[in-house]
């Protein structure tokens, strides 16, 4: 029988739709997950409330920002599930090397942060609907437009890419050892705490100030995109090394 | 051509070598059984072949490649037991699609005919199905996708008498009208025996030997007659296996370089030459320990 050779790009394709279709159960938690944060941001994110002798004005926030907060923690779970035994042994019933499997949750993950972001952000213009229609308030709505709306879902679809690239290299670890499992936990609220008492600004709010303060858009896609190839890539060689199956 | 070739390979888990330099190497469109004890080595050296796990040391090539993430390999290659895992969001029918995709040498209509052959659901799941479904199941995914190396690793787990009848002779009418090379292990070598042209036994992790099937077959002979006389017989050579029936006969299994004239002789002084099955010899060749099961409670 004649033997078939195969490039790599070929194979992650076919992986790629095979994710799709194998993970869909991931996009109908997507959905719930996103209907119950419409759900809890249905009484405003925030409000602020003031009064005089006989008026009183109580401005309540309605935003995507929940959704898009359990968004991320979606993402998060997600990523770490796919570096999973069951996930990676999928893989190997089929074509597949490790670094082809791996290009190929990549992609997955990234349609999974683009197919969320875009829920998430429509989702607040539903909520704003929601509210229109369902409360008697007066409605007063900022910052929208075509290019409000691509720019958020750019950024959005960043951030929860970021998130993924994260969480998939945190399921790798887990994966070369169960004792990162406690490790991690303990390094990061270790670190907060430590710190906290030796009342030095935290590192981590560094890091926090680091991608999610900065102001310039061009700045924060390269940070986002660098930190995201330094994840993946780790996480790349860490699983060429793991076995499967065994 | 060489399909694969081993030199020196070594596999150690925590220390212990579950493959201990084992070389040996099989040639195109020969279906192999591997054949082995639990533990000694066979799901841990296939799956070194399906480039599944690393080999600690030495060599191992499968169409000149090191399979260890390999592509071509991959593709070439497919590995069949009853812990392959499928995805649980898609049903059955659909995974025969996705295989189809995956696989260049599918068989769509082998596959849907076996399918239906066993009476399997299309929209059922993988992880509903019983062991003996799974092991099918699995099977028709081996079978149908047609790659020019074929593993199956204990293929029947779970099957019962009649699937694994249909799945023999499923296997060898496949084989005839395309050729390639099958790799088989299995406990029941009575069974495949008939399939098989090659036998690889291994024990200990190492190669004990690997001889066709009809060489196996007369390697060895069963020597029953009067203790005394079997064992003046059977002097000087190893005795595989012996058994005792009643107060003074006896039944050893020697290796067969007698001469005409010494089994004639033999046979004149009332010692019975008898064939030794081939599964039988290997489960000779492989004890750990001469006797049977016997001694165990005889000891006592």
């Amino acid at each position: 029988m004649s033997l078939t050779s195969v490039n790599l790009w070929e194979t992650v394709k076919k992986q790629y739709f095979f994710k799709l279709k194998a993970n869909i159960d991931a996009f109908s938690s997507l959905i719930g997950i996103q209907l119950l944060a419409l759900l809890f941001s249905f009484g405003g994110v925030g409000s602020v409330g003031m009064g005089g002798g006989n008026f009183s004005i109580n401005i309540k926030y309605y935003s995507a920002d929940l959704v898009i907060g359990f968004t991320l923690i979606w993402a998060f779970v997600t990523a770490i599930v796919i570096t999973t035994k069951p996930y990676r042994n999928h893989d190997f019933t089929f074509v597949t090397n490790r670094l082809s499997s791996s290009l190929s949750n990549i992609l997955y993950l990234l349609t999974a942060s683009i197919v969320g972001s875009i829920t998430a952000i429509l989702a607040g213009n539903l909520l704003k609907i929601l509210a229109h229609i369902l409360l008697d308030d007066q409605i007063y709505s900022f910052n929208t437009g075509l290019q409000e709306l691509v720019m958020g879902i750019g950024v959005t679809i960043l951030y929860v890419f970021f998130v993924t690239s994260i969480g998939y290299f945190i399921g790798t670890l887990v994966q070369e050892s169960k004792l990162f499992i406690i490790l991690i936990p303990v390094l990061f609220f270790g670190i907060l705490f430590l710190e906290a008492s030796m009342q030095k600004e935290p590192f981590l709010i560094n890091v926090f100030k680091f991608y999610g303060m900065e102001s310039t858009l061009f700045l924060f896609i390269i940070k986002v995109i660098v930190t995201v190839a330094v994840f993946f890539t780790a996480a790349i060689s860490i699983l060429n090394r793991m076995e499967v199956r065994r | 051509m060489r399909v694969i070739e081993c030199t020196d390979l070594t596999k150690t888990y925590l220390r212990k070598n579950v493959l201990d330099k084992l070389s040996f190497s099989i040639e195109e469109n020969k279906i192999t059984g591997l054949i082995g004890r639990n533990g000694v080595g066979k799901t841990t050296l296939l799956k070194i072949i399906a480039g599944f796990i690393k080999e600690t040391s030495g060599q191992v090539k499968v169409f000149s490649e090191r399979p260890y993430n390999s592509l071509n390999v991959s593709i070439n290659s497919i590995f069949v037991d009853d812990q392959m895992s499928f995805p649980p969001a898609i049903p059955l029918g659909e995974i025969l699609t996705v295989a189809g995709n995956f696989y260049p040498n599918w068989d769509r209509e082998l596959a849907k005919g076996l399918f239906d052959y066993f009476s399997f659901d299309p929209k059922s799941y993988h992880n509903r199905l019983s062991k003996g479904k799974t092991s099918t199941f699995n099977m028709i995914i081996g079978l149908a996708s047609r790659c020019p190396l074929t593993i199956f690793d204990e293929p029947t787990t779970g099957m019962d008498a009649a699937v694994r009848k249909d799945f023999y002779r499923a296997l060898l009418k496949d084989y005839i009208a395309y050729p390639r090379t099958i790799i088989l292990s299995s406990h029941h070598l009575d069974e495949i025996e008939d399939l098989l042209e090659d036998v690889l036994l291994i024990k200990d992790g190492k190669k004990h030997f690997q001889m066709s099937i009809s060489e196996l077959k007369e390697w060895a002979i069963g020597l029953k007659g009067t203790t005394e006389e079997v064992l003046n017989f059977s002097d000087g050579k190893e005795i595989l296996f012996k058994e005792y029936f009643g107060l003074n006969t006896m039944y050893a299994v020697v290796k067969n370089d007698f001469s005409e004239p010494l089994l004639n002789k033999a046979h004149l002084v009332g010692v019975e030459i008898l064939p030794v099955q081939s599964s039988d010899l290997c489960v000779y060749l492989t004890s750990e320990t001469k006797g049977g099961i016997d001694d165990v409670f005889n000891k006592r």
